[in-house]
């Protein structure tokens, strides 16, 4: 296969419109606890004068430290595509330098996720010990603090729906639903939540055949395998998209991939990446348009609790606005309340790199010191993107939920606490 | 979901009508397309610094010349608005700065806390030494008033950019001060290498570190001296920041606005969205309007139905009942052009009076104090700050306009961009409330 080369046509003309205000800097969460990473201004618009007309070099290294939240982009008074440069300089450094063995690992959810459910509770086992961790950081550079995804022990979400195939509501109301890797290797109840919500509102569930959205890939320089992943998609989904479906994702970041980044970063600018990416909703979007229309149901049963929910950096890079709390605060007796924090830190695979490990967590201290400040009658965080999630857990000690598990609590089928249906 | 007013521009005028009529009682969200003017200037309130007749010498009393300015200038927005409005705008900020906890006064106010005791402009040194007319200052630039007596010593901070002493001391002795400068070193600041205004102004947050700090500041300074200094003094801190500082070094100190991004702008900013935050507004950055739904002017006005925002995928429609438009012009995004000279507003397409041909756009000299054409143009609007046609009917029943999308003004040229921002802003969200009361 030809290699992946680095396009810049679509984020170029951006770079032209900075007037150097510095205001990406001042709220980069990553330039602020770090000297490693210049800030997005000099890594993004700056550095990008150098990067053209074929200089042989990139010119820095510290974009690598770049993680991707684009806080950066969401406070530009002038629209500068500046995360999006940071993430094209990053693609282009791998070209020249190549891509470490652990990154092209962690760039592959999917792969990882079947390997661990080959043997979900020795996988489980090795992730959280001590030895086994050692190492991984050592040999690998995997950071030993950050806490490793769970391989689900229950079987994956496709096995779930297999086996629950004939309880399934049949409807002339049908949505598909994008379930992304996590749900389907690690939290099959995250799917299980969803799959109940949209069942409980009337809607038939299309679980049609779907791989990761390659965000992972992308994240970790691997434009080339990303192309290929999203291709496929487009193949399995498109028909779908033609024929008037909504495609609905509970995994904000993969949602987020399939709307944008993968065809934005890998100039695919088909007809096809188009038709996909207006027919991909997040999920509380979806649910918001539902409300909107008077079609979602409201009977909720009250939640009596205090829930902070923090909107993670790739769900504000939607530019939808905070669904969440749209339709969240509508459950009886739930006292939500929203952080301002700017990232948690985690950003995806970021935490999981060793020399990266100490900048997520000197990031996130804005947000767990937000979660702090709630008191101690909280119980539970939520949040919307399953990295974030973990990476929360373990920096507050405090079960995170997905904010569809707690609707499908309200509606009286799921169990918080144990995380699974209330009817199996 | 419907708001009862949403605010699209996260500058002066956005966020003071969002919070005049979050106030006031009404549901509000604000959108934006990123954070803009707070960050940009120099976080003072600046009036009206010059007149479009004298631009040689800076306006006295700002208030005065706004009266004038009925019969000079009826389509000024001061002037549709009237000083006593402009006045009542002021007092509404200024109570507000105050409660956040970032108090602005005027000329006087270093000795006499307070709005403006005489009711002048104050002479402010700039980032290179020259002196800038502003009507309110934050507490810490106010020693910095050319009209203040004591000697100026300036220390900047060896490796920190954009920010030169001498330079600064340079000019303000050739203008006739007592001036000096002098270094100190930037560990003081931060253990870091690259680090920006804003993060060294987080970094005097910390007591120890300013306090650190004002013992250098003490050493310095000779008797009866005052001491200017970047407008680092603390970010999320400040108030306190600066007391210790001030208390430490024992001698009045001034901050001296630095290039963008502004520090004492980010101040009012952050204290502001969070005020708004706890009166459950929205504000959303990373939203640009981008087009809207109407029902078109048909003899009678015609009505905003919803406003477009860009998301990853379709277009987003915000529902309100009234709708306020504070992007700004050509520099905040409200406006925009092609290469022809064609220049349009870019939410609703509303008309402006700026010429449609570039060759229109200026006139010959650079400083012409009448100004040009492209900066002075802008949306029309009545005296309750709704965008007019040519005949001067109201074009939306429910849509505003506010800030430097206005016409009839050159804020940048005449030192009025918050004062226009904080008057217009403030007036569109009182008619807003009061449309909604009917």
């Amino acid at each position: 296969m030809p290699m992946h080369t680095t396009s810049w046509e679509s984020v170029g003309p951006s770079l032209d419109e900075c007037i150097k205000c510095n205001i990406c800097t001042s709220y980069c969460p990553v330039a602020e606890v770090t000297d490693k990473f210049h800030g997005p201004k000099y890594s993004g618009p700056q550095a990008q004068r150098f990067r053209e007309n074929g200089q042989p070099q990139s010119p820095d290294h510290s974009v690598d430290y770049c993680s991707g939240c684009r806080v950066c982009n969401e406070v530009c008074p002038t629209g500068v595509r500046i995360a999006e440069l940071n993430a094209r300089a990053r693609a282009q450094a791998a070209a020249e330098h190549g891509i470490p063995l652990r990154n092209r690992l962690l760039g592959r959810s999917d792969l990882l996720g079947k390997m661990g459910m080959i043997a979900p509770g020795l996988a489980n086992f090795a992730m959280s010990n001590g030895l086994a961790r050692s190492i991984a950081s050592g040999v690998m550079g995997i950071s030993k603090g950050a806490q490793m995804p769970q391989w689900s022990t229950e079987g994956t979400f496709a096995s779930w729906l297999k086996r629950t195939g004939a309880q399934r509501l049949k409807s002339d109301k049908k949505i598909v639903y994008f379930h992304g890797c996590s749900t389907m290797y690690y939290e099959p109840y995250v799917g299980k939540a969803a799959m109940a919500v949209f069942e409980h509102n009337g809607f038939e569930v299309l679980v049609p055949e779907q791989g990761c959205c390659g965000l992972p890939l992308l994240n970790n320089a691997e434009f080339p395998a990303a192309e290929k992943y999203h291709h496929r998609n487009l193949e399995w989904l498109v028909p779908y998209a033609r024929q008037g479906y909504q495609i609905v994702g509970t995994s904000t970041s993969c949602t987020l991939t399939l709307k944008e980044e993968a065809p934005d970063m890998l100039d695919i600018h088909s007809p096809e990446a188009h038709e996909l990416a207006m027919a991909v909703w997040d999920m509380f979007e979806w649910l918001r348009e539902l409300h909107d229309q008077g079609q979602m149901k409201t009977d909720f049963q009250p939640i009596n609790m205090v829930l902070p929910y923090h909107p993670p950096c790739q769900y504000r890079a939607h530019h939808i606005g905070s669904p969440v709390m749209d339709i969240l605060p509508l459950i009886p007796g739930l006292d939500v309340r929203e952080s301002h924090a700017r990232c948690c830190g985690g950003a995806g695979t970021y935490v999981y790199k060793k020399e990266k490990y100490q900048i997520a967590m000197d990031v996130g201290q804005e947000l767990f010191t937000f979660f702090a400040d709630q008191g101690p009658q909280v119980t539970m965080t939520a949040c919307t993107s399953e990295t974030c999630r973990w990476h929360i857990e373990s920096a507050t000690h405090l079960p995170c939920r997905h904010p569809i598990e707690v609707l499908a609590a309200a509606y009286g089928l799921y169990d918080l606490e144990k995380r699974r249906l209330v009817k199996e | 979901m419907t708001t009862d007013l949403l605010v699209i521009g996260a500058g002066w005028s956005g966020l003071l009508a969002a919070y005049t009529a979050a106030k006031a009682g009404l549901q509000v969200q604000v959108v934006a397309k990123g954070l803009g003017s707070m960050h940009w200037a120099a976080g003072t309130v600046d009036v009206l610094g010059y007149s479009s007749e004298e631009m040689s010498r800076p306006v006295q009393q700002p208030l005065e010349a706004i009266q004038g300015l009925t019969a000079s200038h009826p389509d000024h927005p001061y002037a549709l608005l009237g000083a006593h409005q402009v006045q009542t705008a002021l007092d509404a900020f200024s109570a507000l700065a105050t409660e956040l906890g970032l108090p602005y006064s005027g000329a006087g106010g270093f000795d006499t806390p307070g709005y403006s005791t005489s009711g002048e402009n104050m002479l402010l040194p700039s980032a290179v030494g020259s002196l800038r007319p502003t009507f309110l200052a934050p507490q810490a630039q106010l020693a910095g008033d050319a009209s203040r007596v004591e000697p100026l010593l300036i220390v900047g901070f060896t490796g920190l950019r954009d920010f030169y002493p001498e330079l600064i001391a340079e000019n303000l002795a050739k203008q006739g001060f007592q001036a000096r400068a002098a270094f100190l070193p930037l560990n003081l600041l931060t253990e870091q290498g690259d680090r920006n205004n804003v993060h060294l102004a987080q970094g005097l947050d910390d007591k120890t570190r300013r306090m650190k700090l004002g013992g250098e500041l003490k050493r310095l300074a000779r008797p009866g001296e005052r001491i200017g200094l970047p407008a680092i003094l603390g970010l999320d801190d400040h108030a306190a920041a600066f007391a210790d500082l001030q208390a430490a070094a024992g001698a009045p100190l001034f901050e001296i606005p630095t290039l963008p991004p502004s520090v004492p702008g980010m101040r009012l900013f952050k204290a502001l969205r969070a005020r708004l935050w706890n009166l459950g507004v929205r504000v959303d950055a990373g939203m640009e309007a981008i087009g809207a739904g109407t029902i078109p002017p048909n003899g009678a006005a015609g009505r905003v139905q919803w406003v477009e925002t860009a998301t990853t995928s379709r277009p987003l429609k915000n529902r309100a009942k009234n709708y306020l438009l504070a992007t700004g012009g050509i520099l905040g995004g409200g406006f925009d052009s092609d290469h022809t000279g064609r220049i349009w507003e870019t939410v609703f397409g509303l008309p402006l009076t700026i010429p449609q041909h570039r060759y229109e756009w200026f006139r010959p000299e650079f400083m012409n104090p009448a100004g040009h054409p492209v900066f002075n143009g802008g949306l029309a609007v009545d005296g309750r700050m709704q965008p007019v046609d040519s005949t001067g009917q109201v074009i939306y029943s429910n849509l505003w306009a506010a800030g430097g999308a206005l016409a009839s003004v050159d804020p940048i040229q005449q030192h009025s961009l918050e004062g226009i921002a904080i008057a217009t802003g403030f007036a569109a969200a009182q008619a807003i409330v009061r449309a909604m009361a009917q």
